[in-house]
Formats: structure tokens, C-alpha cells, sequence
């Protein structure tokens, strides 16, 4: 028996600084939601420039995974390590800058996406300043989090924590592989990667963001909180370390899946469709974890609202984990994908699992964090059957959204022809489902209020001072003593007693460490082969870099965010080369920095755009879609008729494209002349068929250039151009002798 | 001579194959670990750390 023993207490404000965060984020992204939501059956309700869709879903998505689930995860994550390390925080201030840090990287999001300062690539929009805020804040979470381990006054390390430690190294890994790019001013970036490999650099991030953001750390709170809730240790603790290895060891895999029928070499999407197959066997294993785990205290469930919360939390990651598995299968994933059913899957993870997991635990939290009462259990209650009803309206009517576009996408008549080629009849079908779920997001975002509301009056009725409970407790001596027990028994039965595997619990940063190497080396198995055996990514000669005027079309595409509603893949299945005509090369977009394939279609793909309409019809509809389709959702883009062509910038955007491998040839030294010249020859064919004038120098010119672009390059190499439209003369960009 | 064109006639793709036996004895390894018998006591100790915040269940 130690003789010394250590008083301590356990920083609660950080954790009350954390929970507040959460409520009150988690109300905005949700807003944010239900506007954007609006805007899809009423689209006059996009305000150019700041309030449009395609500027505000990042905002959307962004506000809920990092916001919402993101301080959901700090808050949980704050109360429990310090209480299953048996220690305080190492560094309070450290965590103060922790939550400050991030909350002021929140708001630059906030004020930045509605700008157009992106990306373009999903849940990775944020701009390289912003991106670099990320990174220092995240190593100071990490630091204090790391040195606290190493404080603890408990040997074991439970397992909640591993998942709190492979999120927060295998975030860190994501973030800065997936961000790397080169600066083309204070708010403007080109990734490093192109094409084929940005795709899969992005959806490796894109799924991992998933797994180790919204995953594995909400598991970590699963087996600290339901646990205490249901005042009973978690049902089996083998299962639930099986549990974390499994995850570790597939998740990275998985990413590919985002990409199947793409341009992305076969192999890989092979590759992510069987991992995350396999996924699935140890997601239910945790999920009946957790379920068990109130083994003989399921009349408790009927009475009290938190394990309510914390069912159908449990229950929707298993419906999930299900569903993921099933979409990455290719034969599903060919009708799921770029359709509603992907949205709706997201939400029965994010609403369900995520959201309920957090009010579960925000409502265990409060009465002990502000040491009183909870203000009205009827309202805790109120909050679960209003969030449950929201839920079930949102994802009933989305997947039947899904189900029915994808279904119309690749019918065809008895004659053999697209029974729907007009694209905005697969979407105008959707309009009911997408009432329902703004009345599902109504009802869901009530309950927030509910919440916060049943929160604050909790919190109004807090003591004048709180009471710190001080913990007694001897330090960890410097060795375990069964380190020092003579090995006894043959090789199997020492290893049997797993004492290596205690002393590697032991040691967390042995621990960290390799878990760290479970992830990167399954990365880089994955990843190297894609970037550096070219014959995964066959050259096209006749693609080349766009032109300067197009590239500043190109920035014009991304700032307005037309990536979240129209992709740029077409995928080699009969009803989209039918549709769209050829399929996607690997190769055709090499110059793509960063790619913009898209996930969704709320409207027509436009890989093959280029020549299928003439300018005028770019311009009239841009400035008003529905006058060229009467019935379509798009938002209208007035302002770019109005808005000059920075070409003082183009320069500089092209040096940067340069300087990460674009053959730019002359461009280097004379981009803004060239953009020019060809911005005045695309004005003068809007202005001899007929449209306004005076376009020269105005930013349609600039969009409408870079749309008539797409899909060129390919047609002139296999001399099929011509369905081009007379009206348009291709535009060649000649990389030795400028535009012309 | 570029770093792909090394790399391309490397020839490494039976590196794929090899990554993934070591990743499925890894594995076996780490199954083989949890379920020996003789740890279910630490098991249970640690199951119970969740359930107190004052007393270390797996002090020394």
C-alpha cells in the first residue's frame, strides 16, 4: 500500500464551457439545415451572393460535424478521461485555449463559407489559414491530452479513452494529407493533388472524417456514459476491446467506397467495398455492447428519458453500420449514389446516432455539472418523442427520394430510350418527400429548443458557488508490480497472461503509437499505389490545362459551391452514357486541382457540358434558370452579369497551378492578357446571338468559358465533336502559343 | 526519370498481398490476446472504472 496520497479535483468548467458550445452550435447547424432544406422546393428563397445553397450546405455540414458533434465529443471527452485517469486536465489553460481555439475557428467558418472562401472539397472546405488554426489548436488539445496519460493515477487505460486517442491521432493524420495545398492568395488554394488522386485523397479523408469524428470518439462516450446511466459496467469488455481493434485496423480502408464507377482505378473500389463489408461484423458487435449493457435494466428504459436517448442512439448506429456496408456493395451503391439515399443515410447516422448520443448525454450531465435538479423531466421527454418523430419524417422521406430519383435516372421505355431524359423531371418528382422534410426538421429542431430551453432553466437554478469534490488517490508507482513477477509457466501460458499486453496498456504512448501505425501504414498500402503506378491513371494527350479565362470560371464554379448540386463524373452504366454521353477518363482530369466529381446530383452531371448549349444560354440561364427551365430549383446568379473579372488575380492563380506541375507554357507570363482576349471573344458570341452587351469583362463571361470547356478535350481526341453546336467555336488553349 | 516511372517498374504490387498478411496476423494476434484465458478478473476491474470517480479500480 502506497502511502502517499494525492488530493486533486476535476476541472468541471471546461466541461459546462463545452456543453454550452454543443447547444448552442448544434441549434445553428440545424437552422442552417432546415434553410437550406426550404431552399430546395422553393428556390427563391436563395439569396445571391451570401445566401445560397450551394454556400450554405458546407456551412451546414460543417456546423454539425465539427460544431455540433465536434464540442459534443470535447464535452464528453473532458468529463470522462479526467475521471478514468483519476487526475485533473494537465494544463487548464491549455484546455481554455482548447475550447476558445475552437470556437473561434468556428465562427471563421461561418463567416468565411457564406463568403465563397472554399476548398471545394467536402468537410475539408475550410481555406488554408483557417486549416492552419485547425492544425495548432488540434496539437494543443493532443499535448495536454498525452501528458495527462501520463499523470493518471490508474493503470488500466479503459477503453473509451483508446477511442478518444486514435481520434485524435488519426483527425491529425486526415487533416494534414487531405489540406495540403499551395496558397494562391490570403483566401485562395489549389490542392497539391489532381484528379483521380485528389478523389481518392479527399474521400479517404471524407470517409475516415466519419469514422474517427462522428465513430469512434461517440464510442468512447457510448462505454463511459451508457455505463453510467444504466449504473452497470458495459456488458462485455473483451467485446468491446475486439471492438477497437477491428475498427482501427478496416476503417481506413473503407474510403474507395465513395467512388465507385468513378474514374478511380478498379482495384481500389474493390478494395473499399469489401473493408467496409467486413465493417459491419464489428459495428454490431459494439452496438449489442451497448444494448447489453442494460441487461437486466430495461424497466429502467421506460422510465428514464436518458436511456431512451441512448437506445435509439445505439439502435440508429446499428441501422448505419448496416446500411453502409450495403451501400458500398457496387451493384447498390450504382443506384444509391449521387441521389437522396446517401443524404439519408447520413442523417440516420448524424440525428440518430450522434444527436441522440449527446442529448443522452447532455441531460445526464446537467443536473451534476450544475449541481441540481434537472429543471422538467416531462421536457427531457418532450425532447426525445419530437427528435424521434423528426427523425423517422426526415429519412422515410428522403429515402423514398432517393429510391425514386435513382429509379428514374436509369429507366428506359420499351423503346429502348430514357423514359425521363429531362433531367428536372427526376427532380420536380421529389418535391413532396423534401416538405416532408422540412416538417421532419422542424419537428427535430424544436426538440433542440426544448432542450436548450430545459438546459438554461437547469442552469438559472445552479448553487451561488459549486461544491468540488476532491478526490483522494496515490499515484501510479513507477512500475506495475506485476512487471517485476518472475515469468513463470512455458511460452504459451506467459503468453496467455498477457503480461506484454498489460505493459503496453501501460505505456500509452507505445500505445498511441501504434495505433498511429495501424492507420498510417493501412493508408499508405492504399494510397502509394494510386499516386505513383501510372498505369492507374493513363494519360490522355489531347487533355490540356485550362485556359486562364477558364480557370477564373473554374474559381467562379467552386466559390459558388455548384459542386454540392451537379458533379462531373459521368460513370460507364448505359442510362448515364446515355444520359450524358461518354463516360469519365482517369485521365481527363489531370489538371483538376482539386477535382470537382461531386457526390450529389440535384441537378444534371456536367462532365460533358462543354458545346451542348451555346454561350447565350450559359448567360440567361445563370441569370434566371427558370427562364430556359421553367421548373428547375437552381438558384439564380444575377450578380455575375454585374460582378468585374478580377484578372489582376488570374496571374497569380495560374502561377500557383503552375508551380504545382500544370503545363502552363506562356500563361506564366501573360495570363491576364490571354484571359482577356478570350473573355472579349465569348462576349462577342453572346452579343451576335443576340444577349446583352458589354459582358467583356464581367464574371458569367469567365463561368460560361469554363463550362464550355468541360468535356472538349475528350470529344477532340476521338474527332467525335460533332455534336457541338454551331454557334460555338471550340475555344483551344494552346499552351506554347496563348489563346487565340 | 520521375519517381513514378521507379516506382511503376518496381514492380510492387505484391507488397499488397504481404501488407495483408501482416495485417491479418496483427489481428490474430490481438483476438488471440483479448480471449486467452486468465484476464478476466483485469476485465472486470476495468469494466467497473466508468462507475466510480473516486477510486482507482486498477491502482499500483
Amino acid at each position: 500500500m502506497n502511502a502517499r496520497l494525492d488530493s486533486f479535483s476535476y476541472d468541471d468548467d471546461i466541461v459546462r464551457k463545452f456543453l454550452w458550445a454543443t447547444m448552442i452550435w448544434g441549434l445553428v447547424g440545424f437552422l442552417v439545415g432546415l434553410i437550406i432544406a426550404i431552399q430546395l422546393p422553393v428556390p427563391g428563397l436563395n439569396i445571391a451572393p451570401l445566401l445560397t445553397f450551394g454556400r450554405l450546405r458546407p456551412l451546414h455540414t460543417n456546423a454539425v460535424i465539427f460544431a455540433f458533434a465536434g464540442n459534443a465529443w470535447f464535452t464528453g471527452a473532458y468529463y470522462s478521461s479526467q475521471r478514468l485517469l483519476k487526475t485533473r486536465m494537465w494544463s487548464d489553460g491549455l484546455s481554455k485555449f482548447h475550447f476558445w481555439g475552437w470556437q473561434a475557428i468556428i465562427v471563421a467558418a461561418a463567416l468565411t463559407l457564406p463568403l465563397g472562401i472554399t476548398q471545394s472539397k467536402e468537410y475539408a472546405e475550410l481555406e488554408w489559414p483557417i486549416d492552419i488554426a485547425i492544425a495548432v489548436v488540434w496539437v494543443a488539445f493532443a499535448i495536454n491530452y498525452f501528458v495527462t496519460l501520463t499523470r493518471r493515477r490508474e493503470r488500466h487505460i479503459y477503453v473509451a479513452i483508446w477511442f478518444y486517442i486514435a481520434s485524435i491521432i488519426t483527425v491529425a493524420i486526415l487533416h494534414i494529407f487531405n489540406n495540403l495545398s499551395v496558397p494562391a492568395g490570403a483566401f485562395k488554394s489549389y490542392s497539391i493533388y489532381a484528379g483521380v488522386q485528389d478523389a481518392f485523397m479527399q474521400w479517404w479523408y471524407g470517409h475516415n472524417a466519419v469514422a474517427f469524428f462522428l465513430t469512434t470518439p461517440f464510442l468512447g462516450l457510448m462505454y463511459y456514459f451508457m455505463p453510467k446511466a444504466a449504473d452497470r459496467p458495459v456488458f462485455s469488455y473483451k467485446l468491446s476491446i475486439l471492438h477497437f481493434w477491428t475498427l482501427v485496423f478496416l476503417y481506413i480502408w473503407a474510403g474507395p467506397h465513395h467512388l465507385h464507377y468513378t474514374a478511380l482505378p478498379d482495384w481500389a473500389s474493390t478494395l473499399g467495398m469489401l473493408f467496409s463489408v467486413m465493417l459491419w461484423m464489428p459495428s454490431w458487435g459494439g452496438m449489442v455492447n451497448g444494448l447489453l449493457t442494460l441487461r437486466g435494466a430495461w424497466h429502467k428504459v421506460a422510465d428514464d428519458p436518458i436511456l431512451k436517448f441512448f437506445v435509439v442512439a445505439v439502435t440508429a448506429y446499428g441501422m448505419s453500420t448496416f446500411e453502409g456496408p450495403m451501400l458500398s456493395i457496387k451493384s447498390v451503391n450504382a443506384l444509391a449514389h449521387y441521389t437522396d439515399w446517401i443524404i439519408a443515410h447520413v442523417h440516420t447516422g448524424a440525428l440518430g446516432w450522434n444527436g441522440f448520443l449527446t442529448f443522452g448525454m447532455v441531460y445526464w450531465l446537467a443536473p451534476r455539472l450544475f449541481q441540481t435538479e434537472m429543471h422538467s423531466k416531462g421536457l427531457v421527454n418532450l425532447h426525445f418523442w419530437l427528435a424521434s418523430f423528426g427523425i423517422l419524417l426526415y429519412v422515410v422521406a428522403i429515402y423514398s427520394a432517393g429510391a425514386t430519383q435513382g429509379l428514374m435516372w436509369r429507366a428506359f421505355d420499351e423503346t429502348g430510350r430514357l423514359q425521363y431524359p429531362d433531367f428536372v423531371e427526376t427532380v420536380i418528382r421529389l418535391m413532396p418527400m423534401y416538405w416532408v422534410r422540412v416538417a421532419g426538421g422542424l419537428l427535430y429542431i424544436s426538440g433542440m429548443v426544448v432542450g436548450i430551453y430545459n438546459v438554461y432553466k437547469t442552469w438559472a437554478a445552479r448553487p451561488a458557488a459549486y461544491e468540488v469534490l476532491v478526490v483522494k488517490a496515490a499515484p501510479l508507482s513507477e512500475a506495475p508490480a506485476d512487471r517485476h513477477a518472475p515469468a513463470v509457466g512455458g511460452l504459451w501460458t506467459r503468453f496467455a497472461s498477457a503480461q506484454w499486453h498489460r505493459k503496453w496498456e501501460g505505456m500509452p504512448l507505445f500505445f498511441s503509437v501504434m495505433t498511429a501505425v495501424a492507420v498510417i501504414v493501412a493508408s499508405l498500402f492504399e494510397i502509394i499505389p494510386t499516386f505513383l503506378i501510372k498505369s492507374n491513371v493513363p494519360t490522355i494527350a489531347s487533355v490540356k490545362p485550362y485556359a486562364p479565362l477558364e480557370l477564373a470560371g473554374r474559381d467562379i464554379y467552386q466559390r459558388e459551391g455548384c459542386f454540392n448540386c451537379h458533379s462531373q463524373m459521368v460513370r460507364p452504366l448505359t442510362y448515364e452514357t446515355e444520359r450524358y454521353g461518354d463516360y469519365s477518363k482517369p485521365g481527363e482530369s489531370v489538371y483538376d486541382h482539386p477535382f470537382l466529381w461531386g457526390s450529389r446530383r440535384i441537378g444534371p452531371d456536367l462532365a460533358r457540358e462543354g458545346g451542348k448549349y451555346p454561350d447565350l444560354w450559359h448567360v440567361r440561364h445563370m441569370y434566371n434558370p427558370r427562364e430556359v427551365t421553367q421548373k428547375s430549383i437552381m438558384p439564380a446568379y444575377p450578380q455575375l452579369q454585374i460582378n468585374i473579372i478580377d484578372f489582376a488575380v488570374i496571374q497569380k492563380h495560374v502561377d500557383a497551378m503552375a508551380m504545382i506541375g500544370v503545363p502552363y507554357g506562356d500563361a506564366v507570363n501573360r495570363a491576364p492578357e490571354m484571359a482577356k482576349a478570350q473573355a472579349a471573344q465569348v462576349a462577342a458570341s453572346i452579343e451576335a446571338a443576340g444577349g446583352p452587351k458589354g459582358l467583356g469583362d464581367k464574371e458569367i463571361v469567365a463561368l460560361t468559358a469554363y463550362l464550355q470547356r468541360l468535356g472538349r478535350d475528350i470529344k477532340n481526341a476521338s474527332g467525335t465533336a460533332q455534336h457541338s453546336t454551331p454557334t460555338i467555336k471550340p475555344i483551344a488553349f494552346n499552351a506554347s502559343g496563348g489563346s487565340r | 526519370m520521375k519517381l513514378s516511372d521507379i516506382m511503376g517498374a518496381a514492380n510492387l504490387s505484391v507488397y499488397a498481398e504481404v501488407a495483408m498478411i501482416l495485417f491479418i496476423a496483427a489481428f490474430l494476434v490481438i483476438v488471440i490476446a483479448i480471449f486467452a484465458p486468465g484476464r478476466q478478473k483485469t476485465y472486470d476491474a476495468a469494466s467497473r472504472m466508468p462507475l466510480d470517480d473516486e477510486h482507482p479500480q486498477t491502482p499500483r
